[in-house]
């Protein structure tokens, strides 16, 4: 504590901030209070547009031109910032008050070297001198443990990786030892193991520092391992404050509850224990409906009660300053069970669809782009020796997380790129060679793909029936004009959108509904093997379930083989049948799901499996964190393409690791691993993720 | 009769332009009340400098069209009255009410005793018709060269992009007085480069229909043969010309003859401007085609040219929409800077930039027969760059 202050650091009362456009106001964050005790750390949940990041610009008093605090007041260690004048909050701001961004390469500044950036932050807040501030650095980026600290201070940050970059941005928010931290996603941009690491830094130096922290994210996974306290938003309202236990425990809000049971935790699965989406949509800012605002989508929703006026915050008698926006909390019988969605038989897998052998996938960089050819080239192996197989009906889960090659599969798989080496069997049929223009359209209208990014996905300037139109009349379906839109219809059906949506513009279209579009245009020729690449990664949580189950029940129907691409673990386990884990190219494990995610694991899968925040109190989980960054692709390491980070190399004698890449070995019924280690080691591997007996 | 006091010369000129402001009102007040329903162009009239480009513009555009029709004239802009030489504005015509003329020289006569008031309305039709049409044929250029270039990359980029260089680093005067050159134009450079260019719009035209049609033969081949059908007349009629080098169809074929002058006004200001299009084109095509929805379409097989001009092309027409209505706003300098040093048009046209290189001889004398078209150059100039202004933050708003 720099001065002798001791209530909370930030105090937040009844906060309104709105939002002023041309045509209306829309209020983006209303009757909003939330408290933050020195070294607490709390976290702000919710989906897209529920208001927590227009929270944390209220703090920073950052509205820009359109935005205005309507009501309610933010105090920092007891002043009241709406009344500070631009030269105090200057002061504030990255002394007392830091801010981490999600994109750590927006965040720093590209012209100028790391080691300036930092320097600045002391030299400006404290007149400090140009030497104290080198020596604040240095120690700064040692704590943030960085390798070679003064290589990295006199590097720029394009030098850097996006790992390296986050943990430059925490390093500078550090560098004034300010009170309050404010983390808005500050791992949203990054692969999951180095999330995984950049979090645990972020939980030691706060506990270094004794500093309070707001933690800002939709990942309630992640809030559940770096909080103390957490709230829940929803559509611009708190709607359930309280302790991580209490919270996640006894929950007393129809949506934290709703949210919770649409997340696939362990224990979900598809066809027994279905996910339960969330109906309905995020209500639009300015189309919210009176009284509760989560009224509409609720379970328990009471007509003439929950529909009437605003509703404030009750306190939960019993628990330590928990809190719920629900006026029927004390009569919804919280732990009744679950009612089951419906339940499925589990698909028999069918005949071989898709199998590849051997798949190779180089790709020859010039060393120098401006000459060309001339200069010496380099070879980046994209996919080394890619086998595996899929059938009808079947789900085959492709895990890695960036680099690791699972993008340049689906490419070649698709035709827009040709492989090296190897073979890629469609129905036995050689694929592997012939580019997308050589294909039939059969072949062409067999292999769909959806894309990750929904704001992406669609074309901007074409209305959702057309776009769907242009795929049926590429793939020679229907023989006029009207034979195709009705068929467009039954596709929209299919994806569960209103017909009316055929003549909107994509950006009428939430991001689950552009999704929808996309699996719709994606089915238009029947497609057999579809590539799902993160085709909900991008989603919110609530929406996520909804897509997800679409897909699978598409599935069902169709027979259609799914390989599902993600970096994510939860949810892979829910819905694939078998997992193929990559890295750098290589497989290095493959099995049925229940293979994968028990043990014997490979290193890399243990830490992936160790990565992923669950978020379940009873969920207990072996801690592996690891060191570095994914290694680029363009220079990968001599030998096994995991050993710079792996934990178990030293198990292996006389350095193999180093020297070779390790054999594919099958070590129980199609379950196959790419490692080094002895039967013995692999035997005595601990499952990573353990439930506590309830 | 006395001449007409200043107060009374901008009275009597704003009634001479009743038709255009009855036009202008109309047009706001109709755009005003639906603006909502009117995309990006409804979005202008929330913009102040926006309207004020806007009205600047179609202030230009109406005068343009009534003064066509003899709308707004008072003299025949080519008739000289010997005794109006160079007199100064507000002038009274003598014998005016005996042969019916307007009475006044509103703005004076010019050095040939010509309406300087009536020139310059007649100029503005000039340039009105001659610059958007230039400028889009030199977007027609751009486009069909930098979408290419963009989406593939490697060589081809390399390649055009040095091309395109290479016209930007051409000294600019040095080509319109080469194109204009007697010599020249007999070898028909000038008429084979017109041929050249002009036939981008109809490669664009085919291209655009094709590849978005190809799928339903039975739509696309009439579609076609009646579109390049009309295109192709429209476009040999342009180029050829009895007795020049350029002489494809027989006269009686050839729907209208666009003077030799024009022509050239044309290639250069295509040849001049196609670089910098192909240039934005070339880097709005970089940056689209990374996105989903062209993976989409790649991965269902369509062609190149239906990525480029179906799924990229519109979704750059923000940035190109505003750069239209810069580039037409250097046209009309250009055209300007044409006229001033006499090619292209022919002497006596009334476009500005040859009625301001006439009242230049005379301009520490007489300053009006300079100043009516420069000030009308000026504001059309100003309200083209007002309106790419508001275009570009509304469409950044949301």
């Amino acid at each position: 504590m720099k001065d002798g202050y001791s209530g909370p650091i930030l105090e937040i009362d009844k906060l309104s901030i709105s939002f002023f456009t041309r045509l209306r106001e829309i209020p983006a964050v209303m009757d909003f209070s939330v408290a933050v005790q020195p070294g607490e750390a709390v976290g702000l949940v919710g989906e897209s547009g529920c208001g927590k990041s227009t929270v944390a610009l209220g703090v920073m008093q950052d509205l820009g031109k359109n935005g205005r605090i309507v009501g309610g007041s933010i105090k920092f260690k007891g002043r009241d910032l709406s009344t500070l004048s631009a030269e105090e909050l200057r002061d504030i701001r990255g002394s007392e008050i830091a801010m981490i961004y999600q994109e750590p390469m927006a965040s720093l500044n590209p012209a100028m070297k790391i080691g300036k950036q930092l320097m600045e932050v002391p030299i400006i807040h404290r007149r400090a001198s140009e030497k104290e501030a080198f020596e604040r650095a240095l120690q700064v980026v040692t704590d943030v443990k960085l390798p070679d600290p003064k290589r990295i201070l006199n590097s720029y940050p394009h030098q850097l990786s996006g790992g390296q970059q986050q943990r430059i941005v925490i390093a500078m928010a550090l560098m004034a030892e300010p009170s309050l931290l404010i983390l808005d996603e500050p791992t949203t941009a990054l692969d999951v193991t180095v999330e995984a690491a950049v979090v645990e830094l972020v939980k030691e130096l706060g506990k270094k520092y004794g500093t309070s922290m707001l933690f800002i994210s939709h990942n309630l996974g992640l809030v559940l391992e770096t909080c103390d306290r957490l709230c829940v938003m929803y559509s611009g309202e708190a709607v359930e404050r309280g302790s991580i236990t209490d919270v996640f425990d006894e929950m007393q809000h129809p949506y934290t509850q709703a949210l919770f049971r649409s997340i696939p935790l362990p224990g979900a699965d598809k066809n027994s224990r279905p996910l339960v989406a969330i109906p309905g949509n995020f209500p639009l800012p300015h189309e919210r409906p009176p009284g509760c605002n989560f009224g509409p989508r609720c379970d328990y929703f009471e007509q003439g009660r929950c529909d009437k006026g605003n509703i404030a915050m009750f306190d939960v008698p019993g628990n330590d300053r928990h809190a719920t926006r629900c006026l029927k909390f004390q009569e919804i019988d919280w732990n009744a069970p679950i009612s089951v969605g419906k339940q499925t038989e589990k698909a028999k897998p069918g005949q071989v669809v898709l199998k590849m052998d051997n798949l190779k996938k180089y790709y020859e960089v010039a060393a120098n782009a401006l000459f060309g050819k001339s200069g010496e080239t380099k070879v980046v192996k994209a996919n080394e020796t890619l086998s595996f197989e899929a059938r009808e009906s079947e789900t085959l889960a492709i895990v890695g997380e960036s680099g690791c090659g699972k993008s340049t599969f689906a490419k070649v798989l698709m035709g827009l790129e040709t492989a090296t080496d190897g073979q890629i069997l469609l129905d036995n049929k050689n694929i592997e060679g012939t580019p997308i223009e050589a294909r039939d359209t059969k072949t062409i209208a067999d292999v769909q793909m959806v894309f990750q990014n929904p704001f992406d996905t669609l074309n901007p300037s074409m209305t959702v029936g057309r776009q769907i139109m242009r795929a049926l009349e590429i793939f020679g379906i229907g023989d006029s004009e009207a034979e195709r839109r009705e068929r467009m219809l039954k596709l929209l059906d299919l994806v569960k959108l209103p017909r009316a949506f055929a003549d909107r513009m994509p950006r009428q279209l939430s991001g689950g509904q552009k999704q929808r579009v996309g699996i719709a245009r994606a089915f238009a020729g029947d497609a057999r093997i579809v590539v799902a690449d993160e085709p909900v990664s991008a989603l919110d949580v609530s929406v996520q379930a909804a897509v997800t189950d679409l897909l699978m029940e598409i599935q069902r129907e169709h027979k259609t083989t799914l390989l599902f691409i993600s970096h994510d673990l939860s949810i892979v386990r829910y819905l694939s049948d078998r997992v193929m884990v990559m890295y750098l190219g290589h497989v290095v494990e493959l099995g049925t799901t229940e293979q994968v995610f028990a043990p014997p694991y490979h290193p890399y899968t243990e830490a992936l499996l160790s990565a992923v925040p669950i978020a379940d109190t009873k969920v207990v989980k072996q801690h592996i964190v690891l060191e570095g960054d994914i290694p680029s692709a363009m220079n990968p390491p001599p030998g096994c393409p995991f050993q710079t980070r792996c934990r178990w190399k030293s198990k292996v004698p006389g350095g193999l690791c180093e020297k070779e890449v390790p054999p594919q070995r099958t070590m129980a019924d199609g379950h196959q691993i790419k490692c080094h280690l002895s039967e013995a080691e692999f035997a005595n591997m601990e499952p990573v993720i353990k439930v506590a007996a309830e | 009769m006395d001449p007409l006091s200043w107060g009374e010369i901008i009275l009597r000129v704003l009634a001479q332009f009743t038709p255009v402001w009855i036009s202008l009102v109309l047009l706001f007040v109709v755009s005003m009340l639906f603006k909502r329903r009117l995309g990006l162009y409804g979005k202008l009239f929330d913009s102040v400098i926006g309207m004020i480009g806007f009205a600047l513009v179609m202030f230009w555009v109406f005068t343009g069209i009534y003064g066509a029709f003899d709308l707004i004239v008072t003299h025949d802009p080519l008739s000289q009255i010997s005794a109006m030489k160079n007199k100064p504005p507000g002038t009274p015509v003598p014998g005016a009410a005996e042969e019916g003329l307007y009475p006044y020289y509103l703005f004076g006569g010019d050095n040939l005793a010509r309406d300087v008031f009536s020139r310059m309305i007649k100029g503005s039709w000039v340039v009105v018709q001659i610059a958007p049409l230039a400028t889009l044929f030199a977007f027609m250029v751009g486009i069909t060269l930098g979408l290419p270039a963009g989406y593939f990359g490697g060589r081809l980029d390399t390649f055009l992009s040095f091309l395109a260089n290479l016209i930007l680093a051409f000294p600019v005067i040095l080509l319109f007085y080469l194109l204009v050159t007697p010599e020249i134009v007999a070898t028909g450079i000038p008429n084979y480069m017109a041929t050249f260019l002009f036939i981008f719009p109809i490669v664009f035209a085919a291209v655009l229909l094709n590849s978005r049609y190809h799928t339903r033969p039975r739509l696309r081949t009439p579609l076609l043969i009646g579109v390049l059908g009309v295109l192709g007349w429209l476009y040999l009629s342009l180029i050829s010309e009895v007795g020049s080098k350029v002489h494809v169809i027989p006269g009686f074929a050839d729907l209208f003859d666009v003077p030799s002058g024009i022509l050239v006004v044309f290639v250069s200001v295509v040849f001049v401007n196609s670089p910098t299009v192909f240039r934005i084109v070339r880097g709005l095509a970089m940056d689209i085609k990374t996105r989903d929805y062209v993976a989409a379409a790649q991965t269902r097989g369509e062609g190149t040219w239906y990525i480029m001009l179906w799924e990229i092309l519109p979704n750059a027409r923000g940035p190109l929409i505003v750069d239209f209505c810069l580039r037409i706003g250097y046209t009309t300098i250009l055209l300007g800077t044409l006229g001033f040093f006499g090619l292209g048009l022919p002497p006596e046209s009334p476009d500005w930039g040859t009625t301001i290189n006439d009242g230049r001889r005379l301009l520490q004398i007489y300053l009006h027969p300079a100043i009516v078209p420069a000030l009308s150059l000026l504001s059309l100039v100003l309200g083209l760059n007002l309106l790419a202004d508001g275009l570009r933050e509304e469409s950044l708003k949301d």
